[in-house]
């Protein structure tokens, strides 16, 4: 569905933020790209969209290499929509509908549709209520769904998310969690950039890791997540939960693990209550 | 608190009022205190306006003082200029320094000046304080003004508030370490804060654009109006 082969990418300044990156994402899939601060995660996802040309290597969005004439950027971007990592980047207009209303308007919809989508996109971040508020009044984690909003209101075929749970409280992490698995259940694929390894294990299908503009792992939460090379290599760390099981295992309390530690709070569970039968 | 205008243009007793009136009242009005040029109707005027915001609005009196303190700066500084520097004619006051002197012809001119300045700027005042810059920018949209026109104010409008919600934590951020501590270091912290914010300001710029071609932006902001207006509960 979108695909990535060899790119590399510098900016102005001769900073080489991406080396070489292969990437690929099938329908339907929720992906994560983990990766530290600076890694070249956002970069990576202008490049998907054709914001950020590559100095070398292709993009093929549906099979077909993209072009960076008007057309195929405009086509591209229909079908690749991305949220920012910092809200303020996206939202411009002066109310929160009017820039919700952007997207869809661009792609020449109807008012009535447009208007449909409007109100069903801020539902669905739980932001109905605020339609005639001014962007610049909201909080930090009230713009970000907006974001979100503007960007789910042009139903793209994938949604590329750029930290998307960051500077949200938990239950709005959890709600936007929920809102992106709803989606993935509909048929839109997800790309997701984080740091936050506890959540990635909740809902990733596939796991990207990025470390100096170079992929360094890709796998299922499991593959990544018991390869502790990786993890060091990333700057990561364990999932609390794995982390938990590491120590036990450490310190002799139980055995059999094989290295092969349980990631969230439901295989934590199971493995408890296995062990204390 | 601080001043927050786009919450009062929202939140007061004439944002329902349709737009279209409080533009042409405020452009009649402004008008007709140009044409006449009287500094009877000019003050009449600015009263009249200082009404209709604050008694008839219901805008806290403190909002609009806020509201007019910069420009009112700005005028008295220009007005000041006009009674001390310029005109001839009779000697009405000499303040025997360096020959500055004030006229009959220049104390009329400041004076009037600054009642024309402050009767227009109360008409612009009624209309940004009691209406919401979306239906300003609708307005004006459908009065025929040219879109680019329109377009440049609305992301200009936006990128205002950035630009000072940006300049506020960057202003905090220096004054927790220190910044402005001594007088060398207050400089020395305020220049690296203007160049900071420029820097910035063309960044950001850049990210705006970034963000509007993500959306398929086509060079275009397109008009968003929703038919049917559903009211919220
Ligand atoms: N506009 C720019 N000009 C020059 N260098 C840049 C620019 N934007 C990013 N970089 C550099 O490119 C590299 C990758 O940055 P990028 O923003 O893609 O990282 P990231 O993985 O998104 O990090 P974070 O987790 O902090 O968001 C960094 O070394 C950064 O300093
Ligand atoms: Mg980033």
């Amino acid at each position: 569905m979108l695909k990535a082969e060899n790119i590399f990418y510098s900016y102005d300044d001769g900073t080489k933020a991406l080396k070489g990156i292969d990437f690929q994402i099938s329908q339907g899939e929720i992906v994560a790209l983990v990766g530290k601060n600076g890694a070249g995660k956002s970069t990576l996802f202008l490049n998907f969209n054709g914001i950020l040309r590559p100095d070398e290597g292709n993009i093929f969005v549906d099979g077909d290499m993209l072009k960076y004439d008007k057309k195929s950027l405009i086509k591209c971007r229909q079908k690749l929509g991305i949220v920012f990592q910092n809200p303020d980047d996206q939202i411009f207009a002066p109310t929160v509908e009017e820039d919700v209303a952007f997207g869809p308007l661009n792609l020449k919809l109807s008012q009535d549709e447009t208007q449909k989508r409007v109100s069903e996109a801020l539902k669905r971040v739980g932001m109905s209520g605020f339609e005639k508020k001014a962007p610049h009044n909201l909080s930090g984690g009230q713009k970000k769904r907006v974001a979100i909003a503007g960007i789910l209101a042009m139903k793209p075929e994938i949604m590329i998310l750029d930290e998307p749970t960051s500077g949200l409280d938990p239950v709005g992490v959890r709600k936007i969690i929920k809102l992106l698995k709803e989606l993935n259940n509909e048929g839109m694929t997800i790309l997701i950039s984080t740091h936050d390894v506890d959540l990635v294990v909740e809902y990733a299908d596939k796991v990207y890791v990025i470390v100096d503009g170079e992929i360094i792992g890709k796998g299922t939460p499991n593959e990544i997540f018991n390869n502790m090379e990786i993890i060091k290599k990333a700057n990561l760390r364990l999932p609390l939960i794995a982390e938990l099981f590491k120590k036990l295992e450490e310190n002799g309390k139980i055995t059999g693990l094989n290295n092969n530690y349980p990631l969230t709070v439901k295989e934590g569970y199971e493995k408890i209550t296995e062990i204390l039968k | 608190m601080k001043f927050d205008m786009d919450f009062i243009a929202h939140n007061n007793n004439l944002s329902l009022m349709n737009p279209y009136y409080k533009l042409i009242i405020a452009i009649l009005i402004m008008l007709f205190s140009l044409i006449v040029n009287n500094l009877i109707i000019d003050i009449i005027v600015f009263i009249l306006m200082g009404i209709l915001i604050t008694l008839v609005a219901k805008i806290s009196f403190k909002s609009y003082l806020k509201f007019i303190t910069i420009p009112f700066i700005f005028s008295a500084i220009t007005c000041l200029y006009l009674i001390f520097f310029t005109g001839t004619g009779e000697i009405i006051f000499n303040t025997h320094f360096f020959g500055i002197v004030v006229t009959d012809k220049s104390l009329n001119l400041g004076i009037n000046t600054f009642c024309r300045v402050f009767a227009c700027f109360s008409c612009l005042g009624f209309l940004a304080l009691t209406t919401p810059i979306a239906e300003i920018l609708h307005c004006l949209r459908s009065c025929k003004v040219p879109k680019i026109f329109i377009e440049i104010s609305l992301l200009m409008y936006n990128t205002i508030f950035i630009f000072l919600d940006q300049l506020d934590r960057m202003r905090n951020a220096q004054e927790t370490r220190l910044g402005y501590f001594g007088t060398k270091s207050a400089y020395h912290s305020l220049a690296s804060l203007f160049t900071n914010l420029f820097v910035k300001s063309l960044d950001k710029s850049e990210k705006l654009q970034c963000a509007l071609d993500s959306r398929c932006y086509d060079g275009e902001i397109p008009i968003y109006k929703p038919s049917k207006v559903k009211k919220d509960a």
